[in-house]
């Protein structure tokens, strides 16, 4: 058999609290399409980065064409004809797409209408839809990805790798992506596609690489698996789903949130949220499903009270919280896991017991005399410590030295205790390894038996399909329409999640 | 004392005596042998009562400039301008000592221009803080361009208004002996204002860990974001750490005026502002750490003058040893990142050949 | 009229060079703040080589090279070290200062009266010189001064029509793009720290030779400060930067006309802490800020 195109034998990859990357060997032959799939932190995204060079491996090589190549730096990489897409896209939003473009490969005094005209004829040449001049900031997700793509193609890749490219797209954006790999590899050039996503998976890649824990669990060609051995692979064992238990359903609840035609809209701007109307009853959780960015970190920040509302009201137990601070807000018992936990969730650099006192630092509870009551607040963290399972050694030690679910966790054992009544999950589960998705899980559950009402926002379809007794499904700040779960199925909800909706008027 | 901590206090301590090394590099060019003038320093400042006692004096003001950048550290703002806010401070307590010296009694005409001096301060600290709040204006900028306009009204009053009688030099007539800050120490300089600063500092470190003020601050110095999410308004943090900020600085003013100078004249302590800063990094901006790193320096100032006295070495010398110790201590802060690294890399390197 | 519009310029040449500096290094995420201290050591360089060479052509290159010095270690703590700008900065301002009048008196002693060079000569440009009001202000200036003419389109130039300046303006914008690029980010950062301190030093030196032809430990008392401010004043653009420049020349230019005629209304006080008043009214008023979005954040990767 002749050597493979490109080879990574033996890499290892320490970071300075995890192995990224033990031992792991893989091949990529000329025209095929890759698939790298695994969990969050499995590691995909360090293997490749190692190849790209932004990565230095502690051990291990790479041959191309047969021949060991030492990658230093991304410029080492590209002059291979590797190029990598990151998951967060590495443009300039204050340059323009050529600007962009061009960085790092152009030389000397620029002459700028001839870059953008070669610029604007190759995106033409693959039928982007793309204005050379546009600047970044300007553009919307999928755009910049396309402007990704050019770049790739600018430096003339033979090896494109993409890191979970699909994540913000919508479903025709991910189509046209897909028809673009498939092309692209058929042309002789080769694909290494990062996902977490198994029906991807299936749909583009000619050979899947499967990886947990830093560790390659398998490499399979397409036709001879399925999506069960992948996800048993992928996961460790079979997926197995919470249960919801049905009994409260039949019973009619009072509404415990009630959102009026709300619209928010900077000036010149187009809106972020635009009509937003729906309601949430007691002890009932409701999904709001939809591709992010779009609308649902907005959606949040109006409910928290962290931007009012251009116009439309928000009603919280029948009273009307449209005005009310985040401190009101909090104390009234309305909880949130932000998505986003290192900006808007936790302190890193403080304790267990400072994070737990984040939000509830006004209430007079943990003071006494003005002082901080240490020893009644680390007596609480210990046992929220306890009983949400929380991997850490006391409430003293630093929410950085906790692993990302367990720091997840610390932010949900806060945002349920403190959430009284609502509580507001935007994207909980996201980077969480499986047996924290399922603590989370079952924390919903629980509190909703309880009678609380939780707003799940979500991404996962299958994590609404899951939970939630009503689905919601918003698209560019507009609710397409609010479901019974039995209502929906994948396609449909897709569709919806794509902008398009329905004709006959959807039950409320 | 975990032992993150004790690499701490070892690490600084390596960096000092590394940044001292340095410095005495200097003293080559002047022939001297850096061991010996060390040796000469550390003899002469330990030799006498008197002089011990002006390392306390020129600690004093230290601690309290230090605390002002080190506190509105902590909420992630920059008070470059401390030296500015010390000018002011220093100018409010001698107008109102001159004021008020005929017409109150001593102590309460001391605790009235103790009031006055945090009040103007805090005034003076409050508008880079509303700056910043309400008009995003660099908070770095406005506090260090302020001093210097500080400065300005400092010498303008010198010139005019508080003009000693004579006429003859830009200072002020020296303070009656009742606005004086007491003698702790008799045959010496040290004054209460020593005492006054380190119940400040301690105060402060109450103030910062463990009230909800503090943890406010320190939550906004270390994530605005969330801070805003939690219901802390940071812009009401911003202004009150600045008014704090700037009322620290001014006290050191006030100490240094009623306790040890007893007028006001131009050139006044220039350096003190500077240095405050870097002993709040050599002490990573805890006020209990400012305290003793506010001694080092204070000594490092006593023996830069007393080797000027015995030995004819400039007084620049002072500078060099502060900035090189600061530089160092900085460098340190890399140094011990690294370890940090290298320690739990190894410990994976470990599990990975297991 | 003429010779006090000159002056302003002229006041404005060190100020422009600072400023300056500061974009590139700003444009490429490191914030100069040891540039009070690159001035002072430039000053005291371009002083010292003049003085002791007779050679202005030393001196200037005296200064570069201390500046340069000078930045590289304000560089290597807070590119290659990573650390803290604003402290890094001021220890270093501290040490400068300590440095130069420390070997100031290891060179010179304590001289009785201050010790003078010639300052920069005046060059009269043939022809142009001579044109009305306009050859006066323009076209009898220092060699430094001329230099500044050249230095605003070069640095737009570099900045927006280079390859370079591409790397530059995305370094401080998001290095993990530039990194991503094939690009070195500390190497752009640190040579972009490097170039302000050959700059800065120049600029400290027209304090010493430039102008006054003498050296004193406070000769520059914040300027370089000031040119700092101008830079963000400027909108770290080398126009913006010229126009601030111009504005604070002329602030200085008062200033000096006031202090020597004396006109009463204002105290001199007044016209020294001008400036400085200046900066902080534009500092609170400018509104939109293009602040490089990376700028005095480090860039630390783990690899």
């Amino acid at each position: 058999m002749e050597s493979p195109y490109l080879e990574m034998k033996h890499i290892t990859k320490l970071f300075s609290k995890v192995v990224a990357n033990n031992d792991v060997s893989l091949h990529l032959g000329k025209g095929e399409v890759l698939a790298l799939l695994g969990e969050n932190g499995a590691g995909k995204s360090t293997i490749m980065k190692v190849l790209y060079g932004l990565y230095h491996a502690d051990s291990g090589s790479i041959r191309i064409n047969g021949e060991e190549k030492k990658i230093r730096s991304p410029k080492d990489a590209m002059a291979l004809g590797i190029s990598m897409i990151q998951q967060h896209f590495s443009l300039v939003p204050a340059n323009t797409v050529t600007e962009n473009i061009i960085m790092g490969n152009a030389h000397g005094i620029i002459d700028w209408k001839k870059k953008e005209q070669e610029i604007q004829a190759l995106a033409e040449q693959y039928q982007f839809d793309i204005d050379a001049k546009a600047y970044v900031r300007d553009l919307s997700v999928g755009a910049q990805q396309k402007v990704e793509i050019l770049k790739a193609l600018y430096q003339q890749a033979k090896i494109l790798i993409m890191d979970e490219p699909t994540a913000v797209l919508t479903p025709q954006e991910i189509d046209s992506l897909m028809d673009f790999v498939k092309s692209f590899a058929a042309a002789g050039n080769s694909v290494v596609f990062i996902t977490h996503k198994l029906r991807e998976v299936m749909e583009v890649a000619d050979r899947i690489i499967v990886m947990r824990n830093g560790v390659l669990m398998g490499s399979l060609e397409k036709d001879k698996t399925d999506e069960k051995e992948l996800s048993r692979l992928m996961v460790g064992r079979e997926l197995v789903k919470t249960k919801r238990d049905e009994e409260q359903q039949e019973k009619e609840q009072a509404d415990c949130l009630v959102l009026k035609n709300i619209t928010l809209k900077a000036e010149n701007e187009i809106a972020k949220l635009e009509d937003v109307s729906f309601s949430i009853k007691e002890g009932e959780i409701f999904g709001l499903a939809g591709v992010s960015e779009n609308g649902q970190q907005e959606l949040c920040e109006v409910l928290s009270g962290y931007k009012s509302p251009t116009s439309g009201t928000i009603w919280f137990q029948g009273e009307d919280i449209t005005q009310s601070t985040i401190e009101e807000r909090i104390s009234m018992g309305i909880g949130y896991v932000p998505a986003d936990r290192h900006k808007f969730g936790m302190v890193m650099d403080m304790s267990l017991s400072e994070n737990m006192l984040l939000k509830s630092s006004f209430k007079p509870d943990w003071y006494q005399h003005y002082f901080i009551d240490k020893k009644k607040l680390n007596a609480y963290t210990a046992s929220m410590i306890e009983r949400f399972d929380v991997k850490a050694s006391g409430p003293d030690d630093l929410a950085r030295s906790l692993s990302g679910g367990n720091q997840q966790k610390v932010v949900v054992a806060r945002e349920v205790d403190n959430g009284e009544t609502l509580i507001i999950f935007d994207q909980p589960t996201r980077g969480l390894d499986l047996g924290a998705i399922q603590n989370v899980h079952e924390t919903m559950f629980g509190e909703k038996r309880k009678g609380k009402s939780v707003l799940l926002i979500s991404t996962e379809l299958s994590e609404i399909f899951d939970l939630c007794d009503r689905i919601a499904v918003i698209y560019k700040g507009r609710i397409q329409g609010i479901y019974q779960h039995t209502e929906l199925t994948t396609e449909k909800i897709g569709l919806l999640m794509a902008g398009y909706q329905e004709k006959k008027e959807a039950l409320v | 004392m975990n032992s993150k901590f004790r690499d701490l206090l070892f690490i600084n301590a390596l960096a000092v005596l590394m940044g001292l090394m340095v410095s005495g590099i200097v003293l080559l060019f002047l022939g001297e042998n850096p061991f010996y003038v060390y040796a000469t320093m550390v003899q002469s400042i330990t030799s006498d009562r008197y002089i011990m006692a002006e390392i306390f004096v020129k600690t004093a003001p230290l601690i309290l400039t230090s605390l002002a950048f080190g506190f509105a550290f902590q909420a992630n703002l920059f008070n470059i301008g401390a030296q500015g806010q010390f000018y002011v401070g220093a100018l409010i307590a001698v107008s109102s000592s001159l004021f008020l010296q005929d017409k109150l009694p001593g102590v309460i005409a001391l605790v009235v221009v103790f009031l006055l001096t945090l009040l103007g301060g805090g005034l003076w600290g409050a508008f880079i803080g509303y700056a910043k709040a309400k008009y995003q204006a660099s908070e770095f900028l406005v506090s260090m361009m302020s001093t210097y306009v500080a400065l300005a009204f400092m010498n303008y009053f010198l010139r005019t208004f508080l003009l000693e009688t004579k006429g003859e030099y830009p200072q002020t007539d020296p303070l009656n002996p009742s606005v004086w800050l007491g003698i702790l120490v008799p045959n010496t300089r040290l004054h209460v204002g020593f005492i006054l600063s380190i119940l400040i500092a301690v105060g402060i470190y109450v103030l910062l860990f463990k009230t909800a003020l503090g943890y406010r601050i320190r939550v906004v110095g270390h994530n605005a974001d969330a801070a805003k999410m939690a219901g802390i308004n940071e812009k009401k943090i911003m202004v009150i750490t600045f008014v704090i900020s700037g009322a620290l600085a001014a006290l050191a003013g006030f100490i240094e005026v009623n306790g040890v100078q007893h007028m006001l004249v131009q050139r006044f302590s220039p350096g003190v502002g500077a240095a405050g800063i870097g002993i709040a990094i050599l002490a990573n901006a805890h006020p209990i750490g400012i305290i003793f790193a506010s001694i080092l320096f204070g000594a490092l100032q006593v023996g830069g003058v007393m080797l000027g006295q015995t030995m004819g070495i400039p007084s620049s010398f002072v500078e060099i040893m502060q900035g090189s110790v600061m530089i160092f201590v900085i460098a340190s802060y890399f140094v011990r990142e690294q370890l940090e690294k290298r320690r739990e890399k190894r410990k994976l390197k470990k599990v990975v050949a297991a | 009229m003429t010779s006090f519009l000159a002056r302003a310029l002229m006041l404005s040449t060190p100020l422009l060079f600072g400023a300056t500096a500061e974009v590139f290094a700003q444009r490429s995420g490191v914030m100069i703040t040891a540039i009070e201290g690159v001035f002072v050591m430039g000053a005291w360089a371009g002083f010292v080589g003049s003085y002791l060479s007779g050679s202005h052509l030393v001196g200037l290159l005296f200064a570069m090279l201390a500046g340069l010095l000078t930045a590289a270690l304000h560089g290597w703590i807070c590119v290659y070290l990573g650390q803290q700008q604003v402290v890094t900065g001021t220890a270093i301002n501290i040490l400068a200062l300590g440095v130069v009048a420390f070997f100031h008196r290891v060179i010179f002693g304590v001289p009785i009266s201050p010790l003078q060079v010639v300052p920069l000569a005046k060059i009269d440009i043939p022809l142009l010189s001579s044109i009305p009001f306009l050859g006066p202000i323009f076209f009898q200036q220092n060699i430094l001064t001329y230099l500044m003419y050249l230095m605003v389109p070069v640095a737009f130039f570099i900045l927006f029509r280079t390859s370079i300046g591409l790397s530059i303006r995305s370094t401080g914008e998001n290095p993990e793009a530039v990194d991503v690029a094939g690009i070195n980010v500390k190497r752009i950062r640190f040579s972009m720290v490097l170039l302000a301190g050959l700059v800065g030093g120049l600029a400290g030196s027209f304090y010493s030779i430039g102008y006054l032809g003498m050296f004193t430990t406070n000769i520059i008392g914040g300027r370089g400060w000031i040119a700092f401010a101008i830079c963000f004043l400027g909108n770290w653009n080398p126009i913006g930067v010229l126009i601030g420049t111009l504005v604070f020349g002329l602030a200085e230019a008062v200033a000096i006309l006031m202090q020597s005629s004396g006109t009463g209304l204002f105290p001199n006080e007044f016209f020294i802490a001008l400036p400085y008043i200046i900066t902080i009214i534009l500092t609170i008023t400018r509104k939109s800020f293009n602040v490089p979005a990376s700028l005095g954040i480090p860039y630390n990767k783990e690899n």
